[in-house]
């Protein structure tokens, strides 16, 4: 579609207009702290992670086992009580070969977001991480990984304590 | 199991912070106004012959009639406080070991709002003649901040 455009309207600036000062600008940078509450969900969580586990909840209702674990099943807005453990085995979903930095930076070998389906929460529910130790060309759906931890002693109680899910030989 | 017993391991708070930066170049008529601060030590404003109405800072299209303004005019540098405020709270968020005090100062039919060079809030009142004090020309990089304070006339 762009390229059909052969005359952009308005004036165009380039980074040498700004650098020899042609064009008057300002630089700011904004302080973007934040600090999320976890609630009790999430907090196992990412205690579990920090253990090198895992954690879900299971809602006895639906009979169902999500992860990660929340506390309200958001089928049958019952409360879910029962954490469980789950796998750090899994099936790709889907996933993407990404040329991007989460901030901004072209990269030459991509990351590989996916989506993994954990062995032991229940079919199509699972989480979003990073595949790794496999060639771009060869990921597929479906699929068999395994997480890769970080050792014990550099765990924070974080989602990178994961460091990515390589493929699994079964 | 391990995960429940361990609760008290992970953070109740996740706490991070974004990269967040910005560049505002500022159009042609704030290009021009704000080279006018820089270089020649003039406030500018434009003005719209239909609405009869003069813009500070100058705007290169009037927002009542949506016209291109066409005249630009040399406001001087003294206006009317129209109001002002004692400020207690810093650009980050801290709080300012002296308060400072910011006044809308009125040029044509627009205005600019900037520090008092006084922090004495018995000292001021709507209505004063308050004069722009720019910044040495060494300093001056082209924007607000080329503007020093306002004292009060």
């Amino acid at each position: 579609m762009s390229n059909q455009v052969k005359n952009y309207p308005g004036t165009s600036l380039s980074e040498q207009d700004i650098r020899q000062d042609k064009v008057l600008s300002v630089h700011d940078s904004l302080e973007a702290e934040f600090a999320w509450d976890t609630g009790q969900a999430i907090r196992r969580y990412l205690a579990g992670l920090k253990e090198g586990v895992i954690t879900g909840t299971h809602c006895s209702h639906c009979r169902r086992t999500v992860v990660p674990p929340r506390t309200v099943c958001e089928w049958c807005f019952n409360p879910m009580h029962d954490y469980v453990q789950i796998s750090d085995t899994g099936t790709v979903n889907t996933y993407s070969l990404c040329y991007v930095t989460w901030d901004v930076q072209r990269i030459k070998e991509p990351e590989i977001p996916a989506v993994i389906e954990l062995d032991g929460a229940s079919p199509l529910h699972g989480i979003m991480h990073k595949l790794g130790e496999i060639e771009p060309g060869d990921v597929s759906i479906g699929m068999r990984v395994q997480a890769v931890w970080k050792p014990a002693e550099q765990r924070e109680g974080a989602i990178t304590d994961i460091l990515y899910f390589k493929p699994l030989e079964e | 199991m391990t995960s429940t017993k361990s609760i008290h391991d992970a953070p109740s708070v996740w706490q991070g912070d974004m990269p967040v930066t910005n560049r505002y170049t500022f159009g042609l008529a704030g290009e021009r106004f704000f080279r006018a601060i820089k270089d020649d030590e003039k406030i500018f404003g434009s003005r719209c012959s239909t609405c009869d109405w003069v813009y500070v800072p100058a705007v290169e299209f009037c927002e009542r009639c949506l016209k291109k303004t066409g005249e630009w005019l040399d406001v001087g540098t003294v206006g009317e406080i129209i109001t002002f405020t004692e400020v207690h709270i810093g650009y980050g968020g801290e709080p300012l070991e002296k308060p400072e005090i910011i006044a809308l100062v009125r040029f044509g039919d627009g205005g600019l709002i900037h520090r008092l060079e006084t922090t004495d809030l018995e000292a001021v009142e709507i209505g004063q003649q308050a004069r722009v004090v720019f910044k040495p020309a060494s300093e001056r990089q082209g924007s607000i901040l080329d503007i020093s304070h306002f004292e009060i006339v």
